[in-house]
């Protein structure tokens, strides 16, 4: 790796016509992957990167550079090619290097890649086999297990020097269950930054068993009706409706440049007033977190919204030149290649006064969305689209008959506001979002929520 | 060829010269080597300025016939045993019923195939910065709601592939490329509206200013006034981009490995009539208005012009070496990537404009976009529930904008109630290639809106 004697070059050559500051990202990530089919590992990779990124800014315009050659006259030729580009009319003084400090938001007893692949495999052959004699519905099991890490170090022209190690684990199991020309699946992809020890504890058994039992249900199921009712969104991965509806809309990468639908609504009420949501980055061990940002900042545990107010948006280095606030630490990327932005960690909408039995019980007609699949959320609008994988009836205050094929639609700001119940049951679940800067590892949350109006586009009317 | 061609050609040769020291049977190295630049506009100025250079390897070494793989892009004396090593601590876990291949086609052991476009080096920041502008100012122009063009980017990459393998193959293919995307951003009485449009090409003196323009105002300005519709079927024209998007997310189906894993509803019905008459659906990598021609796969197997679907009639399912070897026939070129891909595709077009298209439904819908497909399709069922917007069609003619609807129902239904394609094909972005269609018009479509 480069010396701190080659990263002030680097840092000089970057500012050598004139910048306000100038970073070096420096990342070294390595991940190992099995993918299994009905209990045959059909895929097993290994990977490694090592790649440099250097961003030099002047106002709210930057230069970036980036290139997996670390070699350091190749990089300073590079830093000189982005000042020219960059053609800053001022220049801020270079920082003396600060010491390196280091950190690491992960929780680890048992290093996973001291762990042989085959140790996992093993578990997850199991529990295939079990899925596969469970029931004659189930036709196809498919799971994975991929564990990653990386260091990353942070250099600035104002002195930062930090660097953090994260090592991650994902799991994935996959039911499917077959009736006629019908597929449906059940799924668990839990995510952490826990060690070896995560997969020690994790009751494969019972989980593939919800699996199969959620994939035999669906495939039972008739299709969801269509129309505006009453939604129950079930806690953990429902939690992506406020990651989608809201938190995107929240960035600085939309408010700053204004396109956000909630620009300039700091201090207004956003949200019904039993709502209350933070993105705290700083869960030590949790999927989506990190101590210090992709800039070199500490990140925070921020509340976004406090009982339906506004509180804070999601501001990184541009996004506080551009907003004329402070960078909240929650610049995020996938890797070297791309420039940072504002991006979420663990997001989620904190917990409320009901319990879950409570708000089924206050809906008279509706849907239960156990589980969500995945969304996305146009933010100038602010239309937002989810699938929901688990869906169930709720007839006069009880949980009814499964149904399928749902999706919900609708604008942020309007089901914000018609949230109209919140649970006591908290729970976060592992997800990956993708937007300018790349695919990262991002938690979503919610305790049981009700929304008093929501389109539900199904098949039947 | 360069000399650093020639150092990575030296070096490949060393990697899987080596695999045998390993315990491979047989092994391959695949090197990419990619340069870019890319420029982003905003407010009148050049927000951002990315260039690049980045490169890796991938080996993939078969034992038993399990095949390991591993990749770096650290590219230093340790190279070669990290690759080996980590791709033969793979195979030894890998226990696939499955052989998987490394293959030389003996009568073309050298492909080569350069398609520069020669005009690479006209990609400079100052020309893009220019057009940058031109295009920024052209968009703010078109009418005074529109309020920013919140995002606009040039950028254009160029490099070269090698593939190499014990087998004897050498394969090179190199090729450069412009893209151009834009989203802007219109308010009327408090109504935000966000649309944009793209441009692929490899000669940025051959973009069109006038048109992508007239398209931008098309997909953002029009949409203003849009509500939803009420719940129920409709005849419905998807609009190019539309109709490739969805079925872009069951293209999978096609694929042998999903039919082998019984993960496709078209397993076994190779040579059966699965849509209408109307749609014919051509794999031609080869493709004259394709920006990118892609002669053989990453497996080095030559590919070639077939029809998927004919006429209605599923006439091949898309193979690479291990799933045809599984099913006793012959590679169709169309492993990419690991795994099953296609190159380019053109999609039959009809004889009829958009406007008689209209004329033909008489009264229905216009789907212009659809959302959420990673997310809202069912790909093993084929069932769909998408959020959607368009516009309706009132006696033939194109009406109000819509907004807020999802569309339902089951893709291998779809197909089947295509009436009719139009002549007005568009090029849209696949995963490797582009895909060529035009509109096409599918009857009873179901419907959810909350419209009175």
């Amino acid at each position: 790796m480069l010396s701190d004697d080659r990263i002030n070059a680097i840092i000089e050559a970057s500012m050598s016509k004139g910048a306000d500051l100038a970073e070096i990202y420096i990342q070294d990530a390595g991940s190992r992957g099995v993918s299994l089919l009905n209990g045959k590992v059909i895929r097993a990779s290994t990977n490694r990167t090592v790649g440099i990124g250097i961003r030099i800014m002047s106002g709210v315009n930057s230069v970036y550079v980036y290139s997996n050659n670390l070699e350091p006259e190749g990089l300073i030729h590079m830093a000189k090619e982005a000042a020219c580009a960059l053609q800053s009319g001022s220049k801020a003084e270079i920082a003396a290097l600060r010491e390196l400090c280091k950190s690491s938001p992960s929780k680890i007893e048992i290093d996973p890649f001291s762990v042989p692949k085959h140790d996992t495999v093993e578990i997850l052959k199991k529990a295939s086999d079990y899925a596969l004699s469970y029931d004659p519905l189930i036709t196809q099991v498919a799971g994975g297990y991929s564990t990653g890490s990386r260091t990353i170090r942070v250099v600035n022209s104002r002195g930062v020097n930090r660097e953090e190690t994260k090592k991650r684990i994902r799991l994935t199991m996959e039911a499917i269950a077959t009736k006629g020309n019908e597929k449906q699946t059940g799924r668990v992809s839990p995510g952490t930054m826990r060690g070896y020890e995560f997969i020690n504890e994790y009751p494969f058994m019972d989980k593939m068993k919800e699996c199969c039992d959620t994939a035999i249900r669906m495939v039972n199921a008739g299709y969801a009706p269509s129309g505006k009712m009453p939604v129950v969104i079930g806690n953990g991965f429902g939690g992506v409706i406020f990651h989608e509806a809201c938190g995107h809309a929240l960035e600085a990468t939309s408010v700053g440049i204004g396109s956000s639908c909630f620009t300039g609504k700091l201090g207004q009420q956003i949200a019904s007033s039993v709502v209350s949501a933070r993105d705290n980055a700083r869960i030590e061990g949790e999927w989506g977190s990190y101590y210090v940002d992709d800039e070199g900042n500490d990140s925070s545990d921020l509340l976004l919204i406090e009982n339906g107010i506004l509180k804070n948006y999601l501001v990184d280095e541009l996004g506080s030149r551009r907003m004329n606030m402070p960078v909240t630490g929650c610049s995020r990327r996938e890797d070297y290649t791309f420039a940072p932005t504002s991006r979420m960690s663990n997001t989620y909408i904190d917990n409320g006064s009901s319990t879950p039995e409570e708000i089924i019980a206050a809906t008279d007609n509706g849907i239960y969305c156990a589980q969500m699949g995945g969304g996305s959320v146009d933010t100038a609008t602010g239309e937002f689209n989810f699938a929901v994988n688990e869906a169930y009836m709720i007839r006069n205050g009880k949980i009814a008959e499964p149904v399928r094929g749902a999706t919900l639609i609708g604008k942020g700001p309007e089901i914000l506001m018609n949230i109209d119940m919140v649970g006591n049951d908290l729970k976060l679940s592992a997800g990956v979002c993708g937007a300018s800067s790349g695919n990262i590892p991002t938690t979503v949350g919610q305790p049981t929520i009700r929304v008093s109006s929501i389109l539900v586009g199904g098949r039947e009317e | 060829m360069d000399s650093n061609t020639e150092d990575i050609k030296k070096l490949m040769t060393e990697i899987i010269g080596k695999a045998k020291e390993y315990g491979f049977d047989e092994a391959a190295c695949h090197y990419s080597d990619n340069e870019s630049i890319n420029i982003d506009i905003l407010n009148g100025e050049v927000s951002s300025y990315e260039n690049s250079r980045d490169s890796g390897f991938t080996f993939k070494g078969l034992k038993n016939g399990q095949m390991g793989t591993c990749g770096t892009n650290v590219i230093d004396d340790d190279t070669a045993d990290y690759l080996l090593s980590g791709a033969m601590e793979n195979c030894g876990v890998l226990d696939d019923d499955d052989p998987d291949f490394i293959y030389c086609d003996p009568d073309h052991k050298e492909l080569s195939f350069s398609q520069l476009s020669g005009a690479y080096d006209k990609n400079t920041y100052d020309r893009f910065k220019e057009l940058g502008l031109k295009i920024e100012k052209a968009i703010l122009d078109i009418d005074p709601c529109v309020k920013a063009v919140d995002y606009l980017s040039i950028s254009a990459s160029i490099g070269p592939t090698i593939m190499m393998n014990t087998k004897g193959l050498y394969a090179f293919t190199d090729s450069d490329g412009i893209t151009i995307f834009a989203g802007a951003r219109a308010e009327k009485d408090g109504v935000v509206k966000s649309g944009g449009h793209f441009w692929i090409g490899n000669d940025i003196d051959k973009f069109d200013l006038d048109s992508f323009i007239d398209k931008v105002s098309d997909n953002l300005i029009t949409k203003f006034g849009a509500s939803s519709v009420r719940s129920g079927s409709y005849d419905t024209i998807f609009k190019s981009d539309a109709f490739v998007s969805l079925f872009a997310a069951f293209f999978g189906n096609f694929s042998s490995f999903a039919m082998q894993k019984g993960l496709s509803l078209l397993a076994g019905k190779q040579g059966t009539k699965i849509a209408s008459d109307t749609l014919t659906i051509r794999e031609v990598p080869m493709y004259e208005k394709a920006l990118n021609k892609i002669p053989f796969d990453s497996e080095g197997v030559l590919t070639y012009e077939k029809a998927i679907i004919d006429k209605g009639v599923f006439s091949t399912a898309l193979y690479n070496l291990k799933t045809a070897y599984k099913d006793g026939i012959k590679s169709t070129g169309n492993g990419f990537g690991g795994n099953i891909g296609v190159s380019n595709i053109v999609i039959t077009p009809g004889e009829k404009d958009f406007d008689a298209l209209m004329e033909t439904v008489g009264n229905g819908l216009i789907i212009t976009e659809v959302s959420g497909l990673h997310a809202g399709v069912n790909a093993v069922s084929g069932d769909f529930s998408l959020l959607s917007e368009g516009f309706v069609i009132e006696n033939g003619k194109k009406g109000r904008p819509v907004e807020q609807i999802t569309i339902s129902g089951n893709f291998y239904d779809l197909i089947k109630n295509i009436t009719e394609l139009g002549n007005d094909v568009e090029n849209n972005l696949g995963s490797r290639g582009e895909v060529f269609c035009p509109s096409v018009i599918i009857k009873g479509v179901n419907v959810a809106g909350d419209g009175r």
